[in-house]
């Protein structure tokens, strides 16, 4: 799985380098996967809308989490650093098991937390957090938004059910980019 | 009247034409302005709505790295079909997605500009940012192009075109219509005043067409045209006036006499003026009153019920008339109003307009005319004036009538002084012949005289009968004598000298009548006619003092008078009788009355005059002039009863003889003288020399007898010188060469104490002139008498 991914990494990062061959503009380089995912999970912060008990005080920090292992490094922190939505300053904050799990907006569930994913989920359920995950069929399983890679591109799958249960609201803008799924029992 | 034709027509619809072609123009450019302004704004507003939709839904696609989401996002630019290019960059500036899809990069800025919108000569280009709340995601580049505006342009082109295409017509349909309203009235005003400038006709009148400005013009021209009708009638009628007046009085210049001028003034003014009734009335300067004295012909009806008929006296009171008077012209213009009572004859008459003008001549108001008509406030100011200088005019005409009268009367008079200085002359002249044919006749009965005279004192046997012959031719040479006499004093002024004696007037009569008996009796008879002649002599008639043969040939014209009266006959009384007087004395009535046909008043009155004769050329025109001269030699009264067709009687009235009155010469046969005197004769006439020298000679005196003047001279100095000087001188006065004045003178230069006397045809007017020549010592007329003669030569010759 893991040289899966690593191969599968390689293989991003590879179509990543080529797609920035293929544009050779300004002769940047070419974002890696999780650069973009990282972009991405910030841009979810500007594409959901929260309700409002989500948030205890005006002020309070709205914490991206990331449970399990992390694959974005500080790449999230640099996404996110500076930045507020509202008043609402960006915070990442890393959760080793469902236990560490603390108040945030959004959780990134690492693939190590597969085996988790149904308990973390029911742990989550009501508290009006955006779960995302890259791991497969986790949007059929409960995850709010998956990432998937299609024509060597990140795309998005969206639970609008699970999300819709949780009280949040997923702007159609973003709806329109991405796959709609719903729950699957069993899966 | 061709209104297309009238330039106002013409003007007016261009001014709409332009006025309406402006305001499109400006309406239309302002509309195309702010159209074409508002499109570019709108156009941008529209590019940049779009543009911001899109920014907006592409956000999502370039947050998430979505070119396939970005390029159907810009898919929704195919809602502007004038969007030809869109690009979508990147955050970075690159370009991400494009519209339409696989547009050439040529199509569209390599890297996004500067965010807004710009326009192109032929396009609009902006850039849009694209954000997610204050992220900035990108920018969105649009192109559109201005096919819009212009199609847009395009269609208001057509819009234009349109309404203008639309609106002229219009305004064309709407100016006629407007047109008609507004030069409706103003071309029926400019009719009006072409019928009025071209037919001087003021009595059209422009009609109302209902708008109200016009109305008030129309109205106004009206009126105008009202005033100058008004005024043209008024100068019609003061034409009319002045024509007439110069008809009168060209009327009145052609005549002479007062009534005609008044008549024809009067005719003039009823005809023409015209009036009802008129008079002339003339004021009487002594009293206080008018007198009518011409009515006109056409009034004559209204003059019975005024009472101004011709002769009617009207007072002058308070009444207008005296105003007149004084030299005011008066109009009444309803008598009703003046409580006057010539006035309300006036009113009664239904006359209630009335003027009187007074008729003046040198400040004098010698009448008044008056002029009157049937209806109140009748006459006009200018009539008023009108009267007033006809008036002026009649009072002059009137006045130069009355020169010309005077001026005829006295034309008269002098023509009448004329003929008689004429009929004098040839009195003059005929008396100075019949001086001569007297002087012959004198002489030429101058013998018979003498001898018949010798013969009755110195025959004692003549037989009765002789004697009485003689005597009888004795009367008749001194009646003989006496007329020629008389005839030559027909050319004297002065009076005869008169011999009044004791007259007895029934001897007279009875003379006269036997002596006239052939005219009166002989001369009718012939002519079928008979005059009954009859003598009414009163027994005891006084005596009178007078010259017999003066009252012989007054009766003797007195009868030859009667009988001319009687041409078919008639009855003639001679009648003498006495009447006991009073302080003047008796007189002595001579009355000679006939049946004839008498005399008009007009002929009694001028019968005495010299020359005047109802005879024509059969008589002199004298014989009642003597009779009258008589009646005032002798202190006599002349009376005349005549009228027409019943006769005339003269009555003569004498004052009667008193002894007192006239001591009388009585005649005395004086004798011969006894002395022997030596008498020188001078005359022309060897007829009277021979008689004179004759009847002299028996008287026993011795004659000298010479033949002409010189002659006689001759034979005085002759024997002067012999010393058988004469004792007197008898000569003729009138003879040839050497008259009797010379004769005389050189007697009494030869010898100054020989007496002369002058015999005379012409004695007796010399001795009635008193102006006995210078030398002769007495004047003797022929025929000359025995007795004067020795009463001569004994009173000369002592």
């Amino acid at each position: 799985m893991a040289v899966l991914n690593k191969t599968s990494r390689a293989l991003f990062c590879g179509t990543l380098g080529l797609m920035a061959l293929l544009r050779g503009a300004c002769g940047a380089e070419a974002p890696t996967e999780y650069q973009v995912k990282a972009v991405f999970v910030y841009n979810f912060s500007r594409f959901v809308e929260w309700p409002p008990q989500a948030f205890s005080a005006p002020d309070e920090p709205f914490v991206i989490g990331i449970l399990g292992g992390d694959p974005f490094g500080a790449r999230l922190d640099e996404a996110v650093r500076g930045e507020q939505i509202d008043r609402h300053p960006l915070l990442v904050r890393r959760f080793r098991n469902l236990g560490e799990i603390g108040d945030c907006r959004i959780l990134y569930i690492d693939r190590s937390e597969s085996a988790q994913l149904q308990q973390i989920l029911a742990a989550l359920a009501h508290r009006s957090t955006l779960t995302v995950s890259d791991l497969d069929g986790s949007s059929q399983r409960g995850v709010m938004i998956q990432f998937t890679t299609e024509n060597n591109r990140i795309r998005l799958r969206i639970n609008v059910e699970s999300a819709r249960a949780s009280g949040l609201t997923i702007s159609s803008k973003l709806l329109r980019s991405a796959e709609i799924v719903g729950t699957r029992d069993g899966t | 009247m061709t209104i297309s034709s009238t330039p106002i027509r013409r003007t007016l619809m261009r001014m709409i034409f332009i006025s309406s072609g402006a305001v499109l123009a400006v309406t239309t450019t302002a509309f195309c302005a702010y159209e074409f302004l508002t499109f570019r704004q709108s156009s941008v507003q529209q590019l940049q709505i779009l543009s911001q939709a899109i920014a907006s839904n592409s956000t999502a696609a370039l947050a998430f790295d979505n070119p396939d989401d970005a390029s159907v996002v810009l898919l929704a630019f195919r809602a502007d079909p004038h969007i030809v290019a869109a690009a979508l960059y990147d955050a970075q500036g690159k370009a991400f997605a494009t519209y339409p899809q696989g547009l050439a990069a040529a199509r569209f800025p390599a890297r996004p500009g500067v965010p807004g919108y710009t326009f192109g000569r032929t396009e609009l280009i902006g850039f849009q940012p694209v954000a997610e709340g204050s992220r900035r995601l990108g920018t969105l580049f649009v192109e559109s192009d201005l096919g819009a505006m212009y199609a847009r342009i395009r269609l208001y082109a057509v819009i234009v075109f349109l309404v203008i295409g639309i609106s002229l017509p219009l305004a064309y349909l709407i100016s006629r219509r407007l047109q008609h309203q507004l030069l409706h009235p103003i071309l029926a005003l400019a009719d009006t005043t072409r019928a009025v400038s071209e037919r001087h006709d003021y009595t059209v009148r422009a009609v109302r067409t209902g708008a109200y400005e016009f109305d008030l013009f129309t109205d106004t021209f009206n009126h105008m045209l009202t005033e100058i009708q008004q005024s043209e009638g008024k100068l019609r009628a003061q034409l009319g006036r002045l024509g007439l007046l110069q008809h009168i009085t060209r009327a009145t210049g052609e005549r002479q006499d007062l009534p005609s001028i008044f008549n024809v003034v009067l005719a003039s003014l009823e005809e023409n003026l015209p009036i009802d009734f008129s008079c002339i009335l003339l004021h009487d300067p002594a009293g206080p009153s008018l007198t009518v004295d011409v009515v006109g012909a056409a009034g004559r009806g209204f003059a019975d019920k005024v009472g101004l008929k011709v002769g009617v006296n009207v007072p002058i009171d308070a009444n207008g008339l005296s105003r007149c008077v004084a030299g005011q012209l008066v109009y009444e213009p309803d008598v009703l109003q003046v409580p006057f009572p010539f006035p309300q004859r006036m009113a009664a008459a239904g006359l209630p307009s009335v003027v009187i003008a007074p008729l003046i001549v040198e400040n004098q108001v010698f009448g008044v005319l008056v002029c009157a008509r049937r209806s109140t406030e009748a006459f006009s100011s200018g009539e008023c004036e009108f009267l007033k200088q006809l008036s002026e005019h009649v009072a002059l005409a009137s006045h130069q009538a009355r020169l010309y009268g005077a001026l005829q009367q006295a034309y008269d008079d002098l023509r009448q002084s004329q003929h008689a200085v004429l009929q004098q002359e040839r009195l003059r002249a005929l008396g100075q012949m019949a001086s001569g044919i007297a002087h012959d006749i004198n002489n030429a009965i101058s013998p018979v005289s003498l001898y018949t005279e010798s013969l009755l004192e110195r025959e004692p046997n003549l037989s009765e009968r002789a004697r009485g012959y003689l005597t009888t031719i004795q009367r008749a040479i001194e009646d003989v004598a006496r007329t020629v006499a008389r005839m030559r004093e027909f050319y004297r002024e002065r009076e005869a000298q008169l011999t009044l004696e004791r007259v007895d007037v029934n001897r007279a009569v009875r003379q006269v009548v036997e002596l006239t008996r052939p005219r009166w009796s002989d001369l009718p008879q012939q002519r079928g006619a008979m005059v009954d002649l009859r003598t009414e002599l009163s027994d005891s008639l006084p005596e009178i003092m007078g010259a017999e043969h003066e009252i012989r040939d007054a009766l003797t014209n007195l009868i030859f008078n009667a009988v001319d009266a009687m041409p078919t006959g008639g009855t003639l009384v001679v009648r003498t009788r006495g009447v006991p007087g009073g302080d003047d004395g008796d007189r002595v009535l001579v009355e000679v009355s006939d049946t004839g046909v008498g005399m008009d008043e007009e002929t009694r009155r001028r019968c005495l005059e010299p020359f005047f004769t109802t005879k024509g050329e059969r008589g002199t025109g004298l014989g009642l002039a003597m009779v009258y001269g008589m009646i005032q030699r002798h202190s006599a009264e002349l009376d005349i009863e005549s009228a027409a067709g019943s006769g005339t009687t003269v009555r003569l009235s004498f004052p009667s003889y008193t002894s007192s009155s006239v001591t009388t010469t009585r005649v005395i046969k004086l004798p011969a003288l006894g002395r022997r005197l030596r008498i020188l004769l001078v005359d022309d006439d060897p007829m009277l020399i021979k008689s004179l020298q004759d009847t002299l000679q028996e008287d026993g005196h011795v004659i000298t007898a010479t033949h002409g003047g010189q002659a006689g001279i001759d034979a005085f100095a002759a024997a002067q010188k012999l010393g058988e000087r004469h004792d007197i001188v008898i000569t003729d006065l009138g003879m040839p060469y050497v008259d009797g004045r010379k004769v005389a003178a050189s007697i009494k230069m030869l010898s100054p104490k020989t007496p002369v006397i002058l015999l005379t045809g012409w004695g007796q007017r010399l001795v009635a002139a008193n102006d006995i020549p210078a030398h002769v010592d007495k004047v003797l007329s022929k025929p000359p008498r025995l007795n004067e003669l020795r009463a001569g030569l004994s009173e000369l010759v002592p």
